[in-house]
């Protein structure tokens, strides 16, 4: 090796071990984990205990429907609100705009904790604004934290609320890249605002949407600081429990390391293969 | 197919006022040629005619009727795009038909369209491309297509061969110009290059910072110079502008006497009133000089460069640090001498005053 490599190697080698350390290690070493059974001392490698657990296990079940329910209404509910966000914070017509984007983003910034705090005032079933609201239109009080259908969409809201804004900034950065010419020159061939949009700005914008579609799946897979926070621990018995929930309960409350592993790269694979779907799509449809 | 008619159109953004008052008159089936610097409004005034601006003050006609309040989408123009503006996520096919198709023309109608513009414009081999897939001129002449697809009263064309390099340049403007012949159609066509002016147009707009400083067929201006910005904008290489000084007026015009050389004195036919001693400059075109004893006086310059392209030669020269390019067909070969001496001829010289106005 040239020495000026090898010099640039000397310079890189501390990242690198950290790295090794502190991200390649833990990756292959829980993977090596999810072979053992950690509820034994010392532990015992074992190629189905945990592995065999998670296929006939219903909480895992329960847990993998819970995420998949609200990746399938969430992600796709989302994406629409950002982009329809993103169009309006577009518009010429819009004063303050810099204000709005700051209000959009501001989600992302805040304290999860006090964020759910905030949640769960709002939503309290004695006091809270939403059930307020909600009396008077003279509807009745729905009991957020109870009732699992109304914990799911509690769930559901609070996870939109706070990545839609996200979603809408990086779509917005795609609709302004997007040269203005292309509409005028459409407006001029008497193609309507709305033709304009769902034949020229979707299409257009349709990468970023697909990169926005993916990372929401990511995060939507992982999800762990709603069903924590706000509604209890995956309350009410379990209707909320994702299974980043459940992953973190066996990990952390049952100290079953091996089993955690297994749902960890179960929620891996299930993001990446779900990822790849989406993207195939978005190919298929040029 | 429509005329158009600008009174006292002025457009402001913001406090900022950017056409000042454009007053034109543009017969049906005219091309005309909008040109003068960059940033002197003459986009502003296009895009006002397509609708894509609002007119601050006055009105535009097209047909003989008023447009201030119609939606561009109604006024029945097709505008052609420096950027090319086609739909980058269709084939340029889709391009050409989008229009109509969003408008319910019947499918027939469309592609034969569609097809009569393609073979206008020999694009035919490559209408199942994207737009990302041609080059520069290919994309161009696709905008052009689009705009020919929608049949519209006027076509405006905003500096479509900017983009273009100079070879491909020279022969789309050259099929533009067919296509006028070919369709007829009043066309509206910006650009700062006066050789695009000149060769285009039946009609030449100059503008200079949001005023029309002259209208008229390329030669008119060329001969007729309304003044010292025209004189100096049409035409190239530009005409040459001297500092002179009014030695004094008699029967036959004004003397004049150059101030890089005091002892050049030259009568132009020039009937103003004008005062002895002012400082005027006296206008020349690089083509117009004359050989030594041939004119009506002769000057001496200093030659710096001469370049020799063939068929004629331009040599760039001083007097008393006064820069000058002189046209000499007949040269190939600058001689040794690195002085020359030429000849001026009266009738072909204009004169400005300090205002930069033509003294006639
Ligand atoms: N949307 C706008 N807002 C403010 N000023 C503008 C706008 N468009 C053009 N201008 C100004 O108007 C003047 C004329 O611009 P333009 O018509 O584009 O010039 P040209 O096409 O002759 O180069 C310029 O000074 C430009 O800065
Ligand atoms: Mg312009």
């Amino acid at each position: 090796m040239p020495l000026r490599n090898r010099i640039a190697y000397a310079f890189l080698a501390p990242y690198l071990l950290i790295f090794a350390t502190f991200w390649l290690w833990p990756i292959i070493n829980s993977f090596l984990i999810s072979f053992q059974n950690t509820r034994v001392n010392p532990w015992r490698f074992s190629l189905t205990v945990n592995w065999g657990r998670l296929v006939a296990d219903p909480a895992f079940y329960n847990a993998l429907y819970n995420t998949l329910i609200i990746l399938v209404i969430q992600v796709p509910v989302m994406i629409a609100l950002a982009t329809v966000m993103a169009v309006l914070l577009n518009s010429p017509l819009l004063k303050a705009r810099p204000l709005y984007r700051f209000a959009f983003f501001a989600p992302v910034v805040v304290g999860e904790v006090a964020y759910a705090a905030v949640f769960r005032l709002m939503f309290s079933i004695d006091f809270g604004i939403i059930n307020k609201l909600i009396g008077s239109v003279g509807l009745p009080p729905v009991s957020w934290f109870d009732n699992g259908t109304a914990a799911m969409a509690l769930v559901i809201i609070a996870v939109t609320w706070r990545w839609a804004g996200y979603n809408a900034i990086i779509i917005l950065a795609g609709l302004q890249s997007i040269p203005g010419d292309v509409y005028e020159a459409a407006t001029l061939d008497r193609v309507g605002k709305v033709q304009q949009f769902f034949h020229i700005t979707l299409p257009l914008l349709k990468p970023i949407i697909l990169f926005c579609v993916v990372l929401s799946v990511i995060g939507t897979m992982q999800l762990f600081t709603e069903p924590f926070l706000i509604t209890n621990r995956g309350g009410p018995g379990g209707a909320t429990e994702t299974l980043g929930l459940l992953l973190y309960r066996q990990g952390f409350t049952s100290l079953n390391f091996g089993y955690a592993s297994a749902i960890a790269y179960t929620i891996a694979a299930l993001a990446v293969a779900i990822s790849l779907l989406n993207l195939f799509i978005g190919r298929e449809a040029k | 197919m429509a005329g158009l008619t600008l009174t006292n159109v002025i457009k402001r953004f913001g406090a900022y006022e950017v056409v000042h008052g454009a007053n034109l008159e543009i017969a049906d089936g005219e091309f005309v040629v909008f040109v003068g610097p960059s940033g002197c409004g003459k986009s502003t005034l296009l895009r006002m005619i397509a609708g894509l601006e609002d007119v601050s003050e006055g009105t535009i006609e097209i047909g003989g009727i008023a447009v201030n309040d119609v939606e561009p989408s109604e006024r029945r123009i097709a505008m052609v795009f420096q950027s090319y503006a086609l739909y980058p996520h269709m084939t340029v096919r889709r391009n050409l038909s989008f229009g109509l198709q969003m408008n319910g023309n019947p499918k027939e109608d469309t592609e034969r369209r569609v097809a009569h513009a393609a073979n206008i414009l020999q694009i035919n081999e490559l209408m199942d491309r994207r737009p990302g897939q041609l080059s520069g001129g290919q994309r161009q002449r696709f905008a052009i297509g689009r705009a020919i697809v929608r049949e519209p009263q006027v076509f405006l064309f905003d500096e479509p061969l900017s983009n273009l390099d100079a070879e491909l340049r020279v022969q789309m403007r050259v099929e533009i110009s067919r296509l006028h012949k070919q369709l007829g159609t009043t066309m509206i066509y910006v650009t700062h290059d006066q050789t695009e002016a000149m060769t285009l147009a039946d009609k030449i707009v100059v503008l200079r910072a949001g005023r029309i400083e002259q209208v008229g067929a390329p030669l008119e201006l060329y001969d007729n110079p309304a003044n010292q910005f025209v004189a100096g904008f049409v035409g190239s290489p530009k005409m040459n502008f001297l500092k002179a000084r009014i030695e004094g007026k008699g029967a036959s015009g004004v003397t004049v006497s150059l101030r890089a050389d005091p002892r050049v004195k030259l009568t132009l036919p020039v009937s103003s009133a004008v005062a002895a001693g002012s400082q005027v400059m006296l206008g020349v075109r690089p083509e117009h000089f004359v050989n030594a004893g041939a004119g009506d006086t002769d000057l001496t310059v200093r030659i710096d460069v001469a370049e020799h392209l063939g068929h004629t030669s331009y040599v760039y020269a001083t007097i008393s640090d006064e820069p000058l390019i002189i046209e000499r067909p007949e040269s190939r070969h600058g001689g040794d001498s690195d002085s020359l001496t030429i000849g001026l001829s009266a009738a072909r010289c204009f004169l400005f005053d300090a205002e930069g106005s033509r003294l006639r």
